[in-house]
């Protein structure tokens, strides 16, 4: 009964913040501050509090929001054009400077990913890439991370058998990759897109470095414009004149979380591996 | 002849198949760390000198040496105590407190600033009870650190809680079986038989934590701008070495800075591929 309770408080600590985040868009400013924490409103606030969003700064947050999706789908996309082709070429095959290539690799994913954001920014600005979007899109697309999970997928689920049956037929190398490899890629694909498209997602310090226009901004930083104005730390800052407050920043939050939310109750099934552990930085 | 004409293909296949990823590697890895290595050359003395940089590494530390152990602790605790009666309930919890970990950046800033403000707060009377009558009162002086501490339990326990639930589950059975035979309390066999066939776990979540938490940067930044005047824009080291290249132009004491950040999740990560052997490939 005590190991029950112990973990029943632990879940309350863990699961109120976010019941609070889902409840807030359906109430309206006065009643959160002046009724119940945790009740349900009505819809009605919560598109009310949308359309407050909406008109923050004419629609400002729609376009945050397209660049999030653009970064990141962009980003991912690369991520698996990469880490595919050369997670299959070391797990299957011996070449000069493989184990240089997969000592790196590893290094690259226990080190945490804010360690490089500086460096990264000196690098850009001397090429005269701040500002743009690739300045965030392809240091992203380096996700030693994904590599790993393919080479992992390569070296267990293809036998080596097959591939000499192929070689034995007269069939070149990138052919095999390209009919046998990734064929059987599709678990791998799965996996690296999931991960890539959360690290992507939520990934804060490297846009926030690289990008200073707030037209270029991701949810991620134009949330925290948003909280300048709500008012949620010092009352007497907000602007009178914005309709943006406690329901509407809770929205905001709820709307940049929703899509890795949905990806962890999608994943709910992986979480039993161990092939978590790589995700956890930074 | 034939035979190695085919190899030179084999070779050049291999490259093709591998070499976007190596250029990627260098380009995005590598060749950062080496520039920022050029430019830092002449500023190092600069940095060790600055004042803010005692005041950004007494941050840190004190962070860490709250965050740490509060969550490894729980983490732990939590892991064992699912791990010693699985069911339906404990599943549940499981992912409860997985979900949390969505929650991250500036998001989570947000989140934890509504949840550290009383009037609408579900925490509420806990807040009361602290004494903490508005958000901007729990982030003065040490109320900062506090607060990174209850964020950075909620965002990084739930992963790692999965990941050291994963390890117990596959722990042999016949171990623990012999030891519940030989009549040893759940408490001793979580003591001497659970605790020290998962250590290599604990020994990677604390490595791997200690590294990230050195590296602290958004929670306090987020934290700065919204509560503008309270918190030093020059909080953590992270955020000083920002500064410098952002506020100062200095590109040179930037790069010093990091590439000293740099070094420390270096060692961290060196001493989880070999000390903890946590990822064992045949390339280490």
């Amino acid at each position: 009964m005590t190991r029950r309770a112990f973990l029943a408080l632990a879940g309350v600590f863990f699961v109120l913040p976010l019941v609070w985040m889902v409840l807030a868009p359906t109430r309206t400013a006065d009643s959160l501050i002046g009724g119940p924490p945790l009740a349900f409103g009505s819809i009605a606030n919560v598109a009310s509090a949308w359309g407050n969003l909406m008109a923050y700064n004419d629609g400002e947050l729609a376009g945050w929001i397209g660049n999030s999706v653009g970064y990141a789908a962009a980003s991912v996309a690369l991520t698996l054009l990469l880490s595919i082709p050369a997670g299959y070429a070391l797990a299957k095959h011996d070449f000069a400077g493989r184990r240089a290539v997969l000592t790196l690799t590893l290094i690259g994913m226990i080190l945490p990913q804010t360690a490089l954001v500086l460096p990264l920014y000196l690098e850009m600005t001397a090429a005269g890439l701040t500002g743009t979007p690739w300045s965030v899109i392809l240091p992203l697309a380096f996700y030693p991370f994904g590599v790993y999970l393919a080479y992992l997928h390569f070296a267990s689920a293809l036998p080596g058998a097959i591939l000499d049956a192929g070689r034995v037929d007269g069939a070149g190398e990138l052919r095999l990759f390209l009919t046998i490899g990734l064929p059987l890629a599709r678990p791998a694909i799965g996996l690296i897109a999931f991960f890539g498209f959360v690290n992507v997602w939520t990934n804060f310090f490297l846009p926030f470095v690289m990008l200073d226009d707030d037209r270029t901004f991701t949810l991620q930083l134009g949330l925290m414009s948003l909280l300048q104005s709500t008012g949620a730390v010092n009352a007497s800052s907000g602007f009178s004149s914005l309709n943006i407050h406690q329901p509407e920043a809770a929205l905001a939050g709820l709307v940049a979380c929703a899509p890795t939310l949905a990806a962890f109750l999608v994943a709910q099934r992986a979480l039993r591996t161990g092939m978590l552990a790589g995700a956890e930085k930074g | 002849m034939r035979k190695s004409r085919r190899d030179q293909a084999g070779r050049l296949a291999v490259w093709v198949l591998v070499g976007p990823y190596v250029v990627f590697l260098v380009a995005f890895g590598l060749a950062p760390a080496a520039f920022g290595l050029w430019t830092s050359l002449g500023s190092w003395g600069e940095v060790f000198g600055d004042y803010r940089l005692g005041a950004a590494v007494r941050n840190v530390a004190l962070y860490l040496v709250l965050w740490l152990p509060v969550l490894v602790l729980l983490v732990l605790s939590l892991a064992l105590t699912l791990h010693a009666r699985p069911g339906r309930f404990a599943g549940v919890m499981r992912f409860v407190y997985y979900l949390p970990g969505a929650v991250t950046g500036s998001a989570a800033a947000l989140l934890w600033l509504f949840m550290m403000s009383p009037d609408v707060s579900p925490f509420g009377p806990l807040l009361g009870a602290l004494g903490i009558g508005s958000a901007s009162q729990a982030l003065q002086g040490d109320g900062l650190i506090g607060v990174l501490v209850v964020m950075g339990v909620a965002i990084h326990a739930g992963g790692w809680i999965v990941v050291l639930y994963g390890a117990l589950t596959a722990l042999p059975r016949d171990v623990l079986e012999a030891a519940a035979v030989d009549g040893a309390t759940p408490w001793r066999i979580t003591r001497h038989v659970k605790l020290p066939l998962v250590r290599r776990y604990v020994a990677f979540v604390l490595i791997s934590s200690f590294a990230s938490g050195t590296q602290v940067f958004v929670e306090p930044t987020v934290l700065e701008t919204s509560a503008r005047g309270q918190i030093s824009p020059t909080w953590s080291v992270n955020q000083l070495a920002y500064f410098y290249a952002t506020q100062e132009g200095d590109f040179g004491r930037a790069a010093a800075l990091s590439l000293a950040m740099l070094a420390v999740g270096l060692v961290a990560a060196l001493l989880v591929i070999y000390k903890t052997r946590f990822y064992r490939t045949d390339a280490v």
